[in-house]
């Protein structure tokens, strides 16, 4: 719609280029009929004015008569009309969205030439009341892909109860992690533990604390020592609390120490210059880095690569992946790090969810792929059909026209 | 050991005492050549009322002088060497796998490493693990106790740490195992040999910890750092343990240690031996496999790694109960192409059980056992493909490239497309009336990918061969090409599956006195006639998303060697399924025994 | 060249039995040679060392391991009881000290300064060996056990499960073809030793255990009832420990097959006599049978036969056939062709000819029969 206008706008400025000697002032004939009807799908505060075009209103004119289209209204009981809005030439419609719910308005639509000239008022017939709908019934298709996600969400949960084995590709990242701890173990050696820089507001601190539960396990499990450097002072309660969990769930009470999950600082170099410094001295012999990361990232996989540890990382910042996937054994990238949680627990709620947020996703690389090819089908064959096709998958599924 | 001249070797004897037989072989050189000429055995004497394995090493060997015709034993029933005219051998050399050959128990620090590579040493010197100990083997220490207290190892084997690595871990162990007293099977006045092959910086704490009644000896770390294993040095100390101590102790060994030109072998770590010099001379994947009544092993040397797994109840006669509860009845039943009642196989397979001599005397009830040994064999191949693994903790490289694509480390070595020769031996393999039953047994319980070549160890004479080669390998390679290998001929199989009948791959064969062309598709298999000793060349052409060798619907040519079955062309796909229902199971099953002529003619 | 292939196993009326009955480890024999010993009386007894349980001392009390000895209040060597305070920290001025309790009650053995544990051992444990045969002491192995020797109805079964057991012998079958089923079974057989015929159902062991019966000894059983009375598939014949209240033992082998006529009149002939029995099977090299043996009564003269370890396979000798298709057979050699013969699977393989009870004459691989005493 506004292209067209655009186009519009651009041939009349081209036809009109031709240099025309100007006209006099006349008042251009008003608009036809004007309807005035409540807006649908909101809380009762609009109401659509729509009127037909003054036939001074030509697309393409030699010479243009009418410039903008006045909006007034009059509510119920006042006396005068007021001016509430103005659309420029070549506009059918008008949304009014300063109502107030249940009260009744009249509508005026005036013509307006160049010079300020004004046509007679064209007013719509009936008075017209705004109401609030229950439902915004223009997303409705928004609420279809909401009920077909949160349905399959469910649904999968309920499969997983009920004891269906739900199948989670491996990932090698959290497959390996027995495996580092195994050689920290052998080489005597701790492991450290890294959650990222950002607090635990943040989804990837939580999702990297899953994991920590489940090093903590291991170590406990192997006798390991583990090295937790914190620089958020909640992350470091919420780690400890998880560590001490997973001590207590590997039967070690006994081996689980406080002091391995420590405060640094909050600021950023000083807690990687801190982090670093201690990977030095004590050589790690397995790094984690699960959480957010910014700047830091390489610096920690290099120093960690440098002591010849085993390195597995998890992070969903785009920026730091290429760093950490060179730098690290292995690496979990964006989703995986928050499917891991679901992985390690391997609970039914976490993998169904899981399940149904993968039917969400096929579902958008659906959408992606045939929109694609209709654009493309579209744009080449510039069927009338496709293009119908093209427009309610763009308003209508994914804009908000509704059904 | 004394040393020997390779040149002046003539006449060789060697003798494998096994459990129930004593079995010797006389290798002589002819025409410049050394070959296997005769053989004898007679039963093993270890056990009362003789009491002294040399009456029955002495038995073999008089039979095989009886046969030779030549005087091997002298008056005072010893071993005549050296050989002068027409009496007595250059070189005498044994192996034992008698009174149970040598068993032992392991420890380390984390099971998938330190542990793994202690129980590798443990097999490839020929032991069987009785069980591994680890810190994290999920059991609490006093289950541990308990295990150690139970079992009665001939020999205990501690490693962990790498060197420089953890300490705690490896004392905490010790410290588990010295109180324990681990009970030697043989002599209360014995002491309890313990390896120490772990952590250097650990060692003196852990001599501490035991007392006098072990005998440690502390060799270097078979895991110096998680990269590198050196098997070596620990490997070496159970062979020289196991002679100073176990055999001592076993009746009649001393004099038998006193006889031999080479220090006595177990049994299957000289058939690994052979096995690691063949693939490293001829540059080969080879997998062997013997399969004996209470116990299958599996040897793999792929590029030049050895491996070896003992699956201690998986066999043919003690153990056949356990194959059946292992694999279950169904699982055996897909190989058998005849109806047949399952309440009575059971009570059947437990009557062998009791009775583990007795053999075959119908078609039935030898399709059945072999049905048995298929599965015995796969299962038994599918617990060494999950030992046989890359080591695991090891630091990987990586770049942007592998972003998608990464790999754990401990993946296995196996790999049936580089697969260059499977040696089937025992019993089932051995006696199997039909060469080619031989071959389908070991086609599909391994199920070779690409082009394999398959043979039978005729005699079981690898044991005798890898003693041979310690002190004399020109003569042990030569007979083991010559005698000890018998060609069943080579086995075409591409990788990929696909529906039943749709196209699998056309092979153009010529050469050895065969020229075919043709096609096969899925759930196919065909044997071609090529005479041992003869070769031909192929051509495959794998259909698409077949991978024949060269990569999914590259054509390969390569050599097929002859042998007694000759070529097996196999497209029944890879893996190979077979049909869920019984019913069409047994007709697919059936349509192979008649392809491959497995029913033998009824006898006169 | 007559091997014998499987010896078979041996029933004999009256024969000199002798048993070693040895502690697992060194400890104290409570009998003398000569002495008459019955069924349940100790031989020997011993205590073996208790189970130990590391306590890791320098984890609990926040220690560097080397701190642990002078942080311990007792010394190895010493008694400590379940709750007692087995280490204590020094603190910070006197204040904070923290405690560290026994959980078990036993004695120190060692307190490592590498590890920080203390290794305490639990109470010793009582072993005891029962005499088993009902007869007279022959030789005493000091410290470690004796030999028992008595004149006995010796039968050995081809496989069993549970351990040792006692009980007069209880006949309940009229002839070794009947079924041990559970009818024939009642309350008054508490504690001994009942003697089927042919196969034991599955439902009679059930009802055994129900009862108390000491044993059940019978021809044959069916695997599937094995497989529910055990609970899990067996998968190699090592027996002897499996937690049933009755002892097992089959004469003959699985299925439906009939106990050997000699094996069922000798036992008969013994009703009511004490025996011991036991399950423990092992079949591997140095193989051991499940056996059933009924002392003699002193005194009662009778021939007794020397050991056979090893048989002759010659014509004439009675044999029985254990492998199908002709499983269970009994018949005498009657040819022994000493060139080897194809057999119906295809194999190669020596042969001999069996003419059964019926007149019937069978040919079967050596290696399918075994030697019975006719």
């Amino acid at each position: 719609m506004d292209k067209s206008i655009f186009l519009t706008v651009l041939a009349a400025g081209l036809f009109s280029w031709g240099g025309a000697s100007p006209v006099l002032a006349q008042s251009p004939r008003p608009p036809g009929e004007v309807r005035a009807a409540d807006f649908p799908n909101d809380a009762g505060d609009a109401v659509r004015v729509e009127w037909e075009l003054s036939p001074d209103d030509q697309p393409q004119p030699a010479e243009r008569l009418v410039v903008a289209y006045e909006i007034l209204r009059r509510e119920a009981g006042e006396e005068a009309f007021t001016r509430i809005g103005e659309e420029t030439y070549q506009t059918r419609s008008f949304k009014d969205d300063g109502c107030t719910p249940g009260a009744s308005y009249f509508y005026q639509v005036v013509a307006l030439g160049p010079d300020g000239a004004r046509s007679p008022a064209a007013a719509a017939g009936s008075p017209v009341t705004p109401v609030m709908q229950y439902f915004d019934f223009s997303q409705f298709w928004f609420g279809v892909i909401l009920l077909i996600v949160g349905g399959s969400v469910i649904y999968f949960i309920q499969l997983a109860r009920s004891g269906r084995e739900l199948k989670v590709r491996p990932i090698a990242g959290l497959e390996a992690v027995d495996e580092a701890v195994g050689r920290a173990t052998e080489m005597g050696r701790p492991c450290l533990y890294v959650p990222g820089i950002l607090d635990i507001n943040d989804m990837q601190t939580l999702a990297g604390v899953t994991v920590l539960s489940r090093v903590a396990g291991l170590t406990a499990e192997f006798d390991a020592r583990l090295d937790v450097p914190t620089c958020r002072s909640l992350v470091m309660t919420a780690c400890r609390e998880t560590v001490e969990a997973a001590y207590l769930g590997a039967g070690r009470p006994d081996a689980f120490n406080e002091d391995s999950v420590y405060y640094l600082t909050d600021e950023q170099f000083g807690y990687v210059a801190g982090v670093t410094g201690k990977m030095l001295r004590e050589r790690p012999a397995a790094c984690f880095y699960m959480g957010a990361f910014f700047a830091e990232s390489l610096i920690l996989a290099e120093t960690g690569n440098a002591v010849g540890a085993i390195q597995v990382a998890g992070t969903a910042m785009p920026s730091q992946l290429p760093f950490f996937v060179a730098a690290c054994d292995y690496t979990l990238i964006g989703e995986e790090l928050f499917a891991a949680s679901a992985y390690l627990s391997g609970e039914s709620h976490q993998l169904g969810s899981l399940k149904g947020q993968d039917v969400g996703k096929v579902l958008g690389g659906t959408l992606v792929v045939v929109g694609c090819l209709l654009s493309t089908a579209a744009v080449l064959t510039d069927a009338a059909l496709l293009n119908q096709v093209l427009s309610y998958l763009t308003d209508h599924v994914l804009g908000n026209q509704g059904w | 050991m004394k040393q020997i001249d390779p040149d002046s070797v003539n006449v060789i004897l060697a003798t494998d005492c096994g459990s129930t037989t004593t079995k010797a072989i006389l290798i002589r050189k002819v025409d410049g050549e050394y070959r296997q000429t005769h053989r004898g055995e007679a039963p093993t004497t270890v056990e009362e009322p003789a009491a002294d394995v040399t009456l029955g090493v002495v038995n073999a060997v008089a039979e095989v002088a009886e046969m030779a015709g030549r005087r091997l034993i002298d008056d005072a029933g010893r071993i005549l060497r050296p050989a002068s005219g027409g009496e007595g051998c250059d070189l005498y050399i044994s192996t034992s796998s008698a009174g149970g050959g040598l068993q032992m128990m392991v420890a380390g620090v984390v099971r998938e490493m330190t542990a793994a590579s202690a129980k590798r040493a443990a097999l490839g010197a020929g032991a069987i693990v009785m069980d591994v100990l680890a810190s994290n083997d999920r059991r609490l220490p006093h289950e541990q106790i308990h295990r150690i207290r139970e079992l009665r190892p001939d020999m205990v084997l501690i490693s962990g740490g790498t060197d420089g690595g953890t300490t705690r871990h490896v004392v905490q162990m010790a410290e588990l195992i010295a109180p324990a007293r681990p009970q030697p099977r043989f002599g209360a006045e014995y002491r309890m040999p313990v390896i120490f092959a772990g952590n250097r910086d650990a060692a003196p704490l852990v001599e501490q910890t035991f007392d006098e009644s072990v005998q440690l000896s502390i060799v270097p770390n078979l895991r110096p750092v998680l990269e590198r294993e050196n098997l070596g040095p620990a490997r070496d100390k159970i062979h020289d343990l196991f002679l100073e101590h176990v055999m001592a102790h076993a009746p009649g060994y001393d004099r038998l240690i006193r006889w031999t030109d080479a220090p006595i072998m177990p049994t299957p770590g000289a058939v690994g031996n052979i096995l690691q010099r063949i693939a490293q001379q001829q540059r080969i994947n080879v997998v062997g496999v013997d399969i004996g009544g209470a116990t299958t092993d599996v040897f793999s040397v792929f590029d030049g790694t050895f491996n070896r797994t003992v699956s201690a109840n998986l066999g043919m006669s003690y153990s056949i109960s356990n194959v059946c509860a292992e694999a279950t009845l169904p699982s055996i039943l897909r190989w058998v192409h005849l109806e047949m009642e399952e309440g009575e196989l059971r009570n059947h397979v437990k009557n062998k059980m009791i009775r583990p001599t007795t053999i075959p005397q119908t078609r039935e009830s030898l399709f059945f056992e072999q049905a048995v040994a298929r599965e015995a064999l796969r299962l038994a191949y599918d617990q060494h493909k999950q030992f046989a693994t890359t080591l695991k903790g090891v630091q990987q490289q990586r770049t942007v490239g592998d972003t998608f694509s990464q790999e754990a480390s401990g993946q296995t070595l196996v790999d049936n497309m580089k697969l260059d020769l499977l040696v089937g031996s025992g019993g089932v393999l051995s006696h199997a009336p039909l060469m080619q039953q031989t071959a389908a047994l070991l086609v599909d319980a391994f199920q070779p990918e690409g082009i394999t070549w398959l043979a039978k160890d005729s005699i079981f004479m690898m044991p005798h061969l890898g003693v041979l080669a310690q002190v004399h390998p020109e003569a042990a390679l030569q007979v083991f090409r010559r005698d000890c290998l018998i060609s069943l001929g080579t086995c075409v199989a591409p990788r990929g599956t696909g529906a039943w009948g749709s196209p699998a791959f056309r092979y153009a064969i010529s050469g050895g006195g065969l020229e075919e062309e043709g096609a096969l598709s899925f759930g196919e298999i065909k044997r071609l006639p090529l005479g041992l000793g003869a070769s031909a060349r192929i051509v495959v052409e794998p259909a698409r998303k077949v991978d024949a060798g060269a990569g999914p619907g590259r054509p390969l040519e390569g050599e097929l060697r002859g042998g007694t079955v000759g070529v097996l062309l196999d497209a029944r796909g890879r893996p190979l399924a077979l049909p869920d229902d019984r019913e069409a199971c047994r007709k697919a099953m059936a349509q192979w025994v008649r392809d491959l002529d497995l029913v033998p003619p009824v006898p006169a | 060249m007559a091997h014998a292939y499987t010896p078979g196993l041996k029933v004999s009326p009256r024969t000199r039995y002798r048993c070693r009955r040895i502690l697992p480890i060194k400890g104290e024999v409570l009998v003398r040679t000569g002495q008459q010993v019955d069924s349940r009386d100790v031989v020997a007894q011993t205590f073996m060392p208790g189970n130990i349980t590391p306590v890791n001392v320098a984890n609990l009390l926040s220690l560097p391991p080397a701190d642990v000895p002078e942080c311990m209040l007792k010394e190895p060597g010493m008694r400590v009881e379940a709750g007692e305070a087995l280490a204590r920290t020094k603190g910070i001025f006197g204040m904070f000290k923290s405690e560290c309790k026994a959980r078990v009650s036993g004695t120190i053995e060692s307190i490592s300064q590498v590890t920080g544990q203390v290794i305490l051992r639990g109470e010793p444990i009582p072993v005891r060996v029962l005499a088993y045969l009902a007869g007279r002491v022959v030789e005493e192995i000091p410290g470690e056990g004796v030999v028992l020797e008595s004149e006995a109805t010796f039968i050995q079964g081809i496989f069993g499960i549970g351990g040792e057991a006692f009980g007069p012998v209880r006949m309940v079958c009229r002839n070794e073809k009947e079924e041990l089923t559970a009818e024939r079974l009642d309350e008054g057989m508490k504690g001994a030793v009942v003697v089927g015929g042919s196969r034991m159902t599955g439902e009679a062991v059930r009802k055994a255990f129900r009862i108390g019966i000491s044993a059940l000894v019978s021809g044959g059983m069916d695997d599937a009832d094995l497989r529910q009375i055990l609970g899990y598939d067996l998968g190699v014949a090592v027996t002897g420990s499996e937690p049933v209240a009755t002892t097992l033992i089959i004469t003959e082998g699985f299925g439906r097959i009939a106990m050997a006529r000699k094996t069922f009149r000798l036992l008969a002939s013994r009703e009511g006599a004490p025996a011991s029995v036991n399950g423990a099977t092992q079949i591997r090299a140095g193989v051991q049978r499940p056996e059933i043996v009924i002392p003699s009564p002193a005194g009662d003269a009778g021939e007794v036969d020397a050991a056979r370890t090893a048989g002759l396979l010659e014509v004439g000798t009675p044999v029985r056939v254990i492998r199908d298709p002709h499983f269970g057979m009994i018949g005498v050699v009657s040819g022994l062709p000493a060139e080897p013969r194809v057999l119906g699977s295809g194999s190669r393989a020596r042969v001999l000819e069996v003419r059964l009870e019926s007149g019937r004459r069978l040919v079967v691989p050596r290696a399918n029969v075994e030697l019975i005493e006719a």
